[in-house]
């Protein structure tokens, strides 16, 4: 027989005693037992499915019973359950923002806002006096950066510590052709001013980490995620939750985008959505799977958009829905997001309660030294050493593993296309004995083919260290790197 | 409709005040007879949310479970939360809805600019998205 203390306000079901003896093995036991004899209990401690309620904790003495064996834990006589909800809250909405009186110059410059009954003056001080930040100033940062600044935020503060290069000048809009080579935070900033002197920018030229993050998050009332690493988009999520503010978050891939709210008022996260990072290596980057220019334009304006809404308190937010973009079908489609009560974040108990180390939840070796030698190593060959095979006529094939579309950007003379998704298949047709060499863009893919087909006994087949990138860069400077 | 007492109702105001501009959270203890509650004694409990404590409070069930104890002992019931809102009004927020219980009366405290204001008591629902106003006297 174990004893279930009774609390007050469910006295009422059990004839006003406000503990009962009920006999059972285990908690599961006891507490169905004790239901099936006050049926009016049932409902308090049950939903409808038979599961206990997510408010409701059910201690064994002193210990929850989610840290013990939960509904099997074990029960003897003398034991004594309690039932304890679990409860939070908080007025979420941070104190009014001081009222930030506009000058003639920013009346004017805001006419087109002050004169939508929505905004107005009041709409237009509470933007003023918003702070937020973008953790990016990449390809979902651009447009993010240039109209926020241009509606008139007050202070927007700005996380990146890269340089800007050729490769982002395809949609990173905010970065000019005359600026490759600066620092992105530095490009960024002039442009927004030069857009809106009257918006206060801070620069945060760090790399947003688990020691940091809380620091510089803390001093904002929204965070705007224009990451494209998991790792930093788990950190932003988790710290955004710890802190209690609102993750405007998107994503891009090829011609297909992503956007929602995580973390605002009691809505979903991120950890809602995906609790665990995808396996690394199987959800490619922008660097590696490529993105129309255009899209981020696209995604990074609707996350714009929710940031406005939020901070004017108007509209339906981008909550509890995430949106999905196609850019080939030109549609529109909305998921329905549900906070987990079982998010390890956000959720009734959270097992997350402070940062972690984001590159080990990952799986992502925290990025190597800058500069690092390419060392070769048994198995792979130096772009330099496979430029004198060839001149030399040597007896060997040479396997291109990557895309017919990235062929057609460049390759190296007397190449083989054979495209990784199809190579399992040709493996017959080269003879165990050959002297193979195989090579990709980076050297990636290439070394997965020379796995495989040392699996299917070949002795001698070498990895291109570098790919064609290191082509381009040691043997052949006409060759395009992309 | 529930009532408190003059003692545990300055008891819980100088909580609110002294956690300024933090929400401050503890239990109320008393007596119910059918809907009419009276609170006699108010316990302050520790605010455990870890982040901005100025717009969230958490109560550790262990903190809750302590509490019901000593209303046991002495011979009352648990039977509200109540938190404060610093520079806010004493609304029943989406949040304190989506972490609440049925079974209690949870009053809300608004404070502003250090000062007590004016205060609410509300009654969640079982799926907590909704919470009806319950007549307050103190």
């Amino acid at each position: 027989m174990a004893k279930v203390l009774i609390p007050t306000p469910l006295r009422q079901f059990t004839g006003k005693q406000d503990a009962v003896s009920v006999s059972g093995a285990t908690v599961g036991e006891v507490l169905n037992s004790l239901t099936a004899q006050y049926p009016d209990l049932r409902k308090q401690i049950f939903t409808d499915e038979g599961k206990v309620r997510s408010f409701v904790n059910v201690y064994l003495n002193d210990e929850d019973i989610r840290y013990l064996s939960k509904d099997a834990t074990e029960t003897k006589d003398g034991d004594t359950l309690s039932l304890v909800p679990s409860i939070a809250g908080g007025s979420t909405v941070a104190a009014p923002p001081e009222k930030s009186a506009l000058s003639k110059e920013e009346i004017l410059r805001y006419s087109r806002h002050l004169i939508i009954p929505e905004v107005g003056i009041e709409g237009q001080q509470k933007l003023k006096a918003a702070k937020v930040l973008l953790v990016g100033t990449g390809g979902l940062g651009a447009p993010l950066g240039l109209y926020l600044a241009a509606a008139g935020i007050g202070k927007i503060g700005l996380v990146d510590f890269d340089t800007v290069d050729f490769t982002n000048l395809q949609r990173q809009v905010i970065h000019f052709t005359s600026d490759v080579g600066r620092r992105k935070i530095e490009s960024a900033s002039e442009k927004m001013k030069a857009i809106n002197p009257f918006v206060e920018i801070v620069p945060h030229e760090v790399a947003l980490s688990s020691e940091n993050a809380l620091d510089i998050l803390k001093d904002y009332d929204i965070i705007v995620d224009g990451t494209d690493n998991f790792p930093t988009r788990y950190l932003v999520n988790d710290a955004c939750v710890l802190l209690g503010k609102p993750n405007v978050y998107g994503s891009i891939f090829r011609f297909e985008g992503q956007a929602t709210v995580f973390a605002y008022e009691g809505g979903p996260c991120y950890r809602c959505l995906y609790p665990e990072p995808p396996p690394p290596g199987l959800v490619p980057s922008c660097a590696e799977g490529g993105v129309l220019g255009i899209l981020p334009g696209t995604i990074g304006l609707i996350q714009a958009t929710e940031t406005v809404k939020l901070i004017l308190g108007i509209g339906q937010p981008l909550v509890g829905r995430l949106l999905l973009y196609d850019a080939l079908g030109m549609k529109f489609r909305e998921l329905k997001l549900r906070k987990n009560p079982e998010c390890p974040v956000c959720g009734t108990h959270p097992t997350v309660t402070r940062l972690i180390d984001y590159h080990q939840f990952c799986g992502v070796p925290q990025a190597a030294p800058a500069v690092q030698e390419t060392k070769v190593n048994e198995g792979e060959i130096d772009v330099v050493e496979l430029k004198q095979k060839l001149d030399r006529g040597d007896n060997f094939v040479l396997i291109d593993v990557r895309e017919p579309h990235e062929y057609k950007i460049c390759s190296i003379p007397g190449s083989k296309l054979i495209p990784l998704g199809e190579f399992p298949q040709h493996v017959g047709e080269f003879d165990k004995d050959a002297d193979i060499v195989i090579h990709c863009r980076s050297g990636m893919r290439s070394a997965k083919a020379c796995a495989v087909l040392r699996q299917h006994g070949f002795q001698h087949v070498r990895n291109v260290v570098g790919g064609i990138l290191a082509w381009s860069d040691k043997v052949d400077p006409s060759v395009p790197k992309y | 409709m529930i009532r408190i007492e003059s003692e545990p109702w300055a008891e819980m105001v100088a909580h609110a005040r002294e956690t300024y501009p933090n929400e401050c959270c503890g239990a109320m203890l008393g007596s119910t007879d059918g809907e009419r509650k009276a609170v006699s004694a108010a316990i302050r409990l520790r605010n455990a949310f870890e982040g901005a404590q100025a717009t969230r409070y958490e109560l550790r069930p262990e903190d809750l479970l302590a509490a019901d104890k000593a209303a046991r002992e002495r011979h009352m019931d648990l039977i509200g939360i109540y938190h404060s809102h610093p520079d806010c009004d004493a609304y029943f927020s989406k949040t304190d809805l989506q972490n609440s219980c049925p079974w209690y009366s949870f009053v809300v405290i608004s404070i502003q600019k250090g000062e007590f204001h004016h205060a609410n008591s509300w009654l969640p629902n079982f799926d907590q998205t909704e919470a009806a106003k319950e007549e307050l006297i103190y």
